[in-house]
């Protein structure tokens, strides 16, 4: 194991995976929140055009070309989007869908262009598809490491403009922010975590590490500080998994592996995050759908002792039973545990009947008193 | 007759162009409520989820394509819109960000279970993704004497399974895409309708999977009935249009990718998106030219009547003499010289106003002008007093 | 003759002034030329039948949206240089409340135009914030996500925004909407805590039956102004009617107001 970690390609595809998760992470997190998720989505298969313009221009696989490239196509079909939801009578998802389709058609074009070119050096291209994390050099490293420090650099200095621009546009717009420039920003920088992920992850599959570490950490914070630490986390660890993964078992593509293990975060963050986590929520819900059985009971139980003018009217469990539709006898001896009730009987009937305490009395009137005000 | 039909099937270009276009036309029909719903991005988590299924059910088959391929992919397709359907009603993650975790995740294992155990079959990653409609021609069944390529049997089984779909059921399709409610109150059941349709997708997608690749295909899912969408306001038109526009997609995409010597259907996904131009520029009612004609005339309608309702305001009041002159236009409505003297112009030339002195005046003809403005709801016999504070 | 406002003040005596404002969405206009006032030290409504440019009115003030003719002034001012005395409320449907954020953090979020670029809100900001959240009673729920916030509360917790802000005026838009009678209150005592202290609080508002408890100005308004003053004087049959037209529910609404005279 410890060869492995030492082994040069090892190294480097840590470090990539580590820095695509981190990029991906910080600025997805912006992405989901502004309900621009399948924007990613978009953005990183129209990377794919820029892809093979940066090599034909470069005339090899030079990877500042081929990146330069993908963020120019990039932004170029968010720009696209934007036109079309604004000028058209299209709505955002046709937009999404037309400059995803067609950009990428035109990548797939360009793509078998430069292979019957018969370009010796063309070959890899077709890893930026699926990602190929051995195939990243040490100077790849920097190129993607450079980006990645500007754009958390960028997010850092302009933390609480992008937060208010992306909670509160119009606030934001009141304040005198140039808020048509934030967002540009914001969607800009969609495109370069692309741009960072391309070797790793590739056009088709990038998607998954825009939406995915921002939506598992959002499960287990209600703080946006701490939801983008935790979402560059997340990236972070599904990259170095998936990359070493990949690395080590031969044959099993980057992309896949990344996004299987980013999606199990997903995953367990839906069910066991504590509070927003479904599993805590179905305990919850189980919790206070009892609490509010008793309360109903108690309250009825109230209600007939009120009628008939006696606190201490002793009321026939099968009614209660009738009333509510199903058993109460659970509910009523949890209730005699918390001292609320009493289980009495009233001659000559042999069936239970329960009576309220005088703690059942004062409690009964509370919870009355604060369904009132509630309403 | 029986040569020439003879010789039809026996051309690779005729067999690879009625391809493209069956692919064109059966996703379309079904595209067209999808853009119309709001719905097209589910075109891209089926495609890609697709792939998943057909894996799954190659595993367990070995069977590539074929019958139990379609029912597969209906059931992957619908397995995704379940999956995404289920995760946006927790309330944990809005509806586009799970449509976004959901097909990656399918697509992912789907690659895998490839890179596992079907590295020597013909699905492989590249197939999946891109297509190869260039070599549909070699894969052929005998249908009375004429050697037929499986993918025209297939998708032209489909085209006419989704044609049936949208013009058996026009009626409640429409009814379900524009008032879900009415037409659940009818009987309906528009959501019944909405998974036939997407199943019926799903099954489209893996037939034209071999042709077009999984990404492509969303290429002919959207962008023809976008096109049509700015072309016309009619439903039926609208699907008319869309395979009309896919059709002729395939057949240019064909001819150019061969005179370039690139991706044929990649050529014919780029040819609905210049399609798509076309339609955006010279749309006769939305396209971009005949917006800014109308708008240009909007305008300049709007500011002559703007006019004519500031002179209705001030008429008889003590600001009249400031407010109603040539000035007042640059003063207190903020317009430019140049855009003062365009709607005086204009609204003098119509009769909506005159000048006596510095004054402006309304005629009869403005003063109503304004009164549409201010008094829509008013009959025009009902003259109404106006006060201003 | 109106002096040229880039060399100094027009009508600087008015808290509002808006004058010939004609705004269109989607070139298609919703306001045609509006003129009016609102003096300082006032709690006005705008009041108007749906559709009557209420809100649009507002945002045009504020720039949100350009207005196509016309211009407005904000203590002599246009807006864009009067912006720290302008504090705002927009709807609240106009959020995403599950976004992960607390209340007194959106309260500190009115701060970030006073703080300008590259400086973090710190201890003070935090001060500030939690003595707005203390003035809308709602200091015990400063660290609670917001959409864990009733609606009446999340209303409070956006006037609290609005008042760290510490403007002059205060614009409002619809604020009593779906909050319950408690928290109406509330909020109307906050905003008349506001006008006593000298401030100018112009509310869009949308229920008749309170116009006369609750503001001392009113313009009503579809389409163009129907009628601006106090509320005194402006509040009449004969101008709501002349409002809300053909709309028989309010115009009956109007009938029950008579009555009650």
């Amino acid at each position: 194991m410890l060869a492995l970690l030492l082994d040069y390609t090892i190294q480097n595809v840590m470090i990539g995976a580590a820095l695509l998760g981190i990029v991906s992470g910080v600025l997805g997190s912006f992405a989901v929140l502004r309900r621009q998720s399948l924007l990613g989505d978009t953005l990183s298969h129209a990377a794919l055009p820029g892809i093979c313009i940066g090599f034909l221009v470069a005339g090899t696989r030079s990877l500042p070309a081929i990146l330069i490239g993908a963020l120019a196509t990039g932004a170029l079909a968010a720009l696209v989007v934007l036109a079309l939801t604004r000028m058209t009578r299209l709505k955002t998802d046709a937009s999404l869908g037309i400059a995803l389709s067609t950009f990428f058609a035109l990548g797939v074009v360009l793509l078998t262009h430069i292979q019957n070119q018969g370009s010796a050096a063309q070959g890899g291209l077709e890893s930026f598809l699926f990602g190929q994390a051995a195939a990243i050099l040490r100077s790849d490293i920097y190129i993607m490491g450079g980006i990645a420090f500007a754009a958390l650099l960028l997010v850092t200095l302009v933390w609480k403009e992008f937060k208010l621009v992306t909670f509160d546009a119009a606030f934001a717009r009141t304040l005198g922010l140039p808020v048509l420039a934030l967002e540009t920003l914001l969607t800009t920088m969609i495109a370069l975590a692309v741009v960072v992920g391309l070797q790793m992850v590739g056009v088709v599959l990038m998607a998954a590490m825009i939406i995915a570490p921002a939506v598992a950490a959002r499960q287990w914070t209600d703080r946006l500080g701490t939801m983008v630490c935790l979402s560059a986390i997340f990236g972070m660890v599904s990259g170095v998994t998936g990359a070493l993964l990949s690395a080590t078992a031969r044959g099993l593509a980057t992309g896949p592996l990344i996004v299987l293990a980013v999606s199990v975060i997903v995953i367990v963050s839906l069910l066991f995050a504590p509070g927003r986590g479904l599993v805590f929520a179905a305990f919850r819900d189980a919790e206070n759908r009892r609490r509010l059985h008793g309360h109903r009971v108690l309250a009825a139980l109230y209600r007939l002792a009120a009628e008939h003018n006696d606190p201490a009217y002793r009321t026939e469990q099968k009614m209660l039973d009738a009333y509510f539709g199903t058993g109460t006898s659970g509910v009523l001896k949890r209730l005699q545990t918390l001292g609320l009730v009493t289980s009495t009987s009233h001659h000559p009937e042999p069936t239970p009947h329960w009576a309220l305490t005088a703690q059942g009395i004062a409690q009964a009137q509370t919870d009355l008193m604060i369904g009132d005000t509630n309403r | 007759m029986t040569g020439w039909i003879a010789a039809f099937f026996d051309s690779p270009d005729a067999m690879i162009m009625l391809t493209g276009a069956l692919v064109g036309i059966a996703a379309s029909l079904l595209g067209t409520f999808l853009v119309l719903r709001g719905a097209s991005m589910l075109s891209d988590a089926i495609s890609h989820s697709i792939v998943f299924g057909i894996v799954v059910v190659w595993m367990l088959t070995g069977q590539a394509s074929g019958p139990v391929q379609l029912i597969g992919a209906a059931l992957t397709g619908l397995l995704t819109v379940a999956l995404t359907e289920a995760i946006a009603a927790t309330q944990r993650v809005k509806a586009d960000a799970a449509i976004g975790l959901v097909f990656p995740a399918l697509f992912s294992i789907g690659v895998l279970l490839i890179n596992l155990f079907a590295r020597d079959v013909h699905i492989d990653e590249h197939t999946v993704l891109l297509g190869e409609i260039g070599f549909v021609w070699l894969d052929t069944y005998t249908i009375a004497g004429y050697l037929v390529p499986q993918a025209v049997i297939w998708m032209g089984a489909m085209a006419v399974l989704n044609l049936a779909f949208v013009t058996l059921l026009f009626k409640e399709l429409k009814l379900a895409t524009f008032d879900a409610a009415l037409a659940s109150a009818l009987g309906f059941v528009p959501a019944v309708l909405s998974y036939a349709l997407l199943a019926l997708l799903s099954g489209t997608a893996v037939a034209a999977f071999d042709a077009v690749g999984a990404i492509l295909f969303i290429a002919f899912v959207i962008v023809p009935p976008s096109a049509a969408y700015l072309l016309t306001d009619r439903l039926s038109l609208m699907l008319v249009l869309g395979a009309a526009i896919a059709t002729l997609s395939a057949v240019c995409g064909y001819w150019i990718a061969v005179w370039l010597n690139v991706s044929i259907s990649g050529m014919m996904a780029v040819m609905t998106g210049v399609c798509f131009v076309v339609a955006l520029a010279c749309g006769p009612r939305y396209g971009l030219f005949a917006q800014a004609l109308r708008r240009r005339a909007r305008h300049s309608d709007n500011a002559a009547r703007t006019l004519t309702v500031h002179l209705f305001n001030h008429e008889g009041t003590d600001s009249a003499r400031e407010e109603n002159v040539a000035t007042a236009l640059r003063d207190h409505l903020h317009w430019s010289e140049a855009k003062a003297q365009r709607v005086l112009a204009r609204s003098l030339a119509d009769g909506l106003v005159t000048r006596s002195g510095e004054a402006l005046l309304l005629t009869p003809k403005g003063r109503t002008a304004a009164r549409e403005v201010l008094e829509p709801w008013a009959r025009p016999e009902r003259a109404v007093g106006h006060s201003n504070g | 003759m109106v002096p040229q406002l880039e060399n100094g003040l027009h009508e600087p005596g008015l808290a509002v002034h808006v004058e010939d404002l004609t705004v269109a969405y989607h070139s298609k206009p919703v306001l045609w030329d509006i003129d009016f006032d609102i003096p300082p030290g006032v709690m006005a409504a705008i009041v108007g039948p749906n559709g009557a440019g209420k809100s649009t009115l507002i945002k045009s003030i504020l720039n949100l949206v350009k207005p196509t003719a016309g211009h407005v002034t904000i203590y002599g001012r246009p807006y864009k240089r009067q912006r720290r005395k302008v504090g705002y409320v927009p709807q609240r449907s106009s959020v995403d409340w599950d976004f992960p954020t607390t209340a007194l953090d959106v309260v500190t979020m009115g701060l970030y135009g006073q703080l300008g670029w590259l400086r973090r809100p710190g201890a003070a900001e935090r001060a500030r914030a939690m003595a707005a959240l203390e003035r809308v009673g709602m200091e015990a729920f400063a660290d609670r996500q917001i959409s864990q916030l009733s609606g009446g509360q999340q209303q409070r917790v956006f006037i609290a925004r609005a008042l760290v802000q510490d403007a002059d005026v205060y614009f409002l838009d619809e604020p009593m909407a779906g909050v319950d009678a408690t928290t109406e209150r509330a909020i109307v005592k906050i905003l008349h805590a506001l006008r006593d202290a000298g401030k100018t609080v112009i509310v869009v508002h949308h229920d008749l039956q309170t116009v006369r408890n609750y503001f001392d100005w009113m313009v009503i308004l579809n389409v163009r102004v129907i009628a601006q003053g106090p509320v005194s004087e402006v509040y009449t049959t004969d101008n709501l009617r002349r409002a809300y037209g053909g709309q028989i529910a309010l115009i009956d609404a109007d009938a029950t107001l008579e009555g009650a005279d």
